[in-house]
């Protein structure tokens, strides 16, 4: 693997761990799932699920964009959300954020995520 | 579409449904997520969450070789944790045991898929890697 095919940049948060933001390989590039942590403090956003999830998606846009990808690009994402009174919500954001042509999409309730997170995507989509 | 092919290594604990450990498609390999069992009794090991995930990883390791992969080509893992997950430990064993550091997804389930047995299945991870 190519090192350039590693994407780490420091407008999402940083990652805390053996990890990177994104691989890219083949004509896709793979996101680590993101959540509402603020990328210049790296503290979770107030405002409850959905500045937490608005948060989270521009985590992964910023990423995509870096990939040379964009959120418009996304073949297929993953939510996962630990209340499920927070399932109206996620959508309703999601389909603000989510443009046509949609993206294939699997969405799950979670047990635990990091540290409190309410929900967390990640996606792969095409780049050029 | 290119062909795919399944595959079930011999250094895996062997599957006990209907999946193989692997399909390879193109130069990608897709594994089927791996827990901390034996490859020889199928046993989970002990050692709680760290030592069910070094093996779940050494698991990883060798499916991919017999893919012609390898730990240091793995794009993008998934890992899945019974409980809260203990993220400093998963960290240090992804430090020690990833070469590359790959994209990660890593989230708390409800339970596992696994066989009733007098441990449970703490952990289990998938991975996409590069073959060839």
């Amino acid at each position: 693997m190519k090192d350039e095919d590693a994407i780490t940049i420091d407008k999402a948060p940083v990652p805390r761990g053996p990890y990177v933001h994104a691989r890219k390989h083949g004509g896709l590039v793979y996101v680590t799932g993101q959540i509402g942590r603020d990328a210049k403090t790296g503290e979770f956003v107030k405002g409850g699920f959905e500045a937490e999830f608005n948060q989270a998606i521009d985590n992964l846009e910023a990423i995509l964009r870096a990939a040379g990808s964009s959120l418009d690009r996304v073949v297929r994402a993953q939510i996962e959300f630990v209340d499920e009174k927070d399932l109206d919500a996620m959508n309703r954001i999601y389909g603000e954020r989510f443009h046509e042509p949609l993206p294939a999409r699997t969405s799950f309730g979670a047990a635990f995520l990091w540290k409190g997170a309410k929900v967390q995507i990640d996606c792969v989509a095409s780049v050029d | 579409m290119t062909e795919r092919r399944g595959i079930v290594s011999k250094r895996g604990p062997q599957p006990t449904a209907s999946y193989p450990h692997a399909n390879i498609q193109g130069d990608l390999v897709w594994v089927t997520a791996q827990a901390g069992r034996d490859p020889v009794n199928g046993e989970l090991v002990t050692g709680g969450l760290e030592g069910q995930l070094d093996r779940a990883i050494s698991n990883l390791a060798a499916i991919l070789e017999d893919c012609g992969s390898s730990l240091d080509r793995v794009i993008k893992t998934m890992v899945m944790v019974v409980g809260e997950p203990d993220v400093e430990a998963i960290d240090a064993l992804f430090e020690r045991r990833f070469p590359q550091p790959p994209a990660r997804t890593v989230f708390g389930v409800a339970f596992l898929a696994a066989e009733p047995g007098h441990e449970t299945v703490r952990v289990q991870l998938d991975c996409l890697a590069v073959a060839g």
